[in-house]
């Protein structure tokens, strides 16, 4: 319930406040959320199979997101540009899909 | 086989990422490690950084999507600006164009009362009038034919949509050359008129006539005398077209016109002559 009510304070605060995004920071932003997307199914997934720990749970989210925003940072700078971001897109997403089915396979028993 | 010799751990396990990917073990192995070591709740981060960090990910999610919306405008805005600068340049040109034309009207009524003083004056002015003829520097009016062609269908999606319908610049080029040849005495595509030194050349996928880029269908004019028409429908030109109407489902249409009209050439430069600068 209570990580419930964090994701939806969260989601109210940035309607509220309005934040603007700096130029620099824009373009690591949707990678972030594709990776903060990734924990959170991973954690919900844990969750559901009792196996949830707070700690890995923290790490893991923020080492996600730092690791995607860094590889989007190094292919800027490598010159490469979208594609390692279509790499990490690719990978977590093929990650959040799996997970995703567990927890369908687990809710559902299909 | 060596896998099966040692199961436990195999010399490429730090690389199989899409192995991993596809089994069943999805989640972070961290869960796992963490339930096994089975520690007592150790409550360090505990709910209060799991509450954080959903937080923290509903904001980025909430921001992102603003962002978006706040710049789908942003970009609609600036398409239109765009647009309206094309139009407004179009309007601009088409007015320099308009005042050129006065301006050289005005110049050509000048000189003709200048030479009319004098008979070498006269003569000169015939040599003119007959020389500026050729050089499409004046306009001209009078019965003639216009040929039409445009790109046939793309043939068919199982070749992969080739592109052997289209028109291409050496197939105006043909068209040209065939009307030139066929005697016509002026000729001017999609209403611009061509001189005897006007390029039909192509720029990617345009049609570029003295630089210019035309848009599909070509409407090629051409004036001429009554023959004009049966002099090209017995061309080489012709039945270049006929051909590839038929092979290819490319439009050729040919029209007799009873009036005719084509422009003055745009782009008049002077290639040898050069202006005096003193006397």
């Amino acid at each position: 319930m209570i990580p419930l009510i964090g994701l939806v304070i969260g989601v109210g605060l940035g309607f509220v406040l309005h934040p603007t995004v700096p130029l620099w920071l824009q373009p690591y932003l949707p990678i972030a959320i594709v990776a903060a997307l990734d924990a959170m199914f991973g954690g919900l997934r844990a969750k559901l199979e009792g196996i949830f720990d707070d700690r890995v749970f923290v790490v893991s989210f923020v080492s996600n997101t730092i690791v995607a925003a860094l590889i989007v940072f190094l292919g800027d700078q490598l010159g490469v540009g979208s594609q390692l971001s279509t790499g990490v897109v690719v990978v977590l997403g093929i990650r959040i899909f799996s997970n995703v089915a567990a927890i369908r396979r687990r809710l559902f028993r299909a | 086989m060596p896998e099966e010799e040692q199961p436990k751990r195999r010399p490429d396990a730090s690389m199989s990422l899409l192995a991993d990917l596809f089994a069943e073990d999805a989640l972070d192995p961290g869960y796992a490690r963490a339930a096994t070591t089975n520690r007592p709740t150790r409550r360090g981060v505990g709910a209060v950084g799991v509450f954080a960090m959903l937080a923290l990910a509903g904001l980025l999610v909430a921001v992102a999507g603003l962002q978006v919306r706040r710049h789908e405008p942003a970009a609609v805005k600036e398409r239109q600006r765009l647009i309206a600068e094309i139009h407004d340049r179009t309007a601009q040109t088409d007015e320099l164009q308009r005042r050129m034309e006065a301006v050289r009207a005005q110049t050509e009524r000048a000189r003709t009362a200048a030479l009319a003083r004098s008979a070498a004056g006269q003569r000169a002015r015939q040599d003119l009038a007959r020389v500026a003829d050729a050089a499409a520097a004046t306009e001209r009016t009078g019965r003639g034919i216009t040929v039409t062609v445009d790109d046939g269908r793309p043939a068919g999606d199982d070749m992969g949509g080739t592109d052997l319908g289209r028109v291409y610049d050496q197939d105006l080029q043909i068209l040209v050359n065939g009307l030139w040849e066929a005697g016509a005495v002026a000729i001017g595509v999609n209403g611009q008129r061509l001189t005897s030194t006007t390029a039909i050349r192509a720029a990617g996928d345009a049609i570029l006539v003295d630089y210019r880029p035309l848009t599909p269908p070509y409407k090629v004019t051409a004036l001429g005398g009554d023959g004009l028409r049966d002099a090209f429908a017995a061309s080489a030109a012709e039945q270049h077209f006929r051909t590839l109407r038929d092979q290819f489902g490319m439009r050729f249409d040919v029209h007799k016109e009873h009036a005719a009209r084509l422009p003055a050439a745009v782009a008049l430069r002077l290639h040898y002559a050069q202006e005096a600068t003193h006397r």
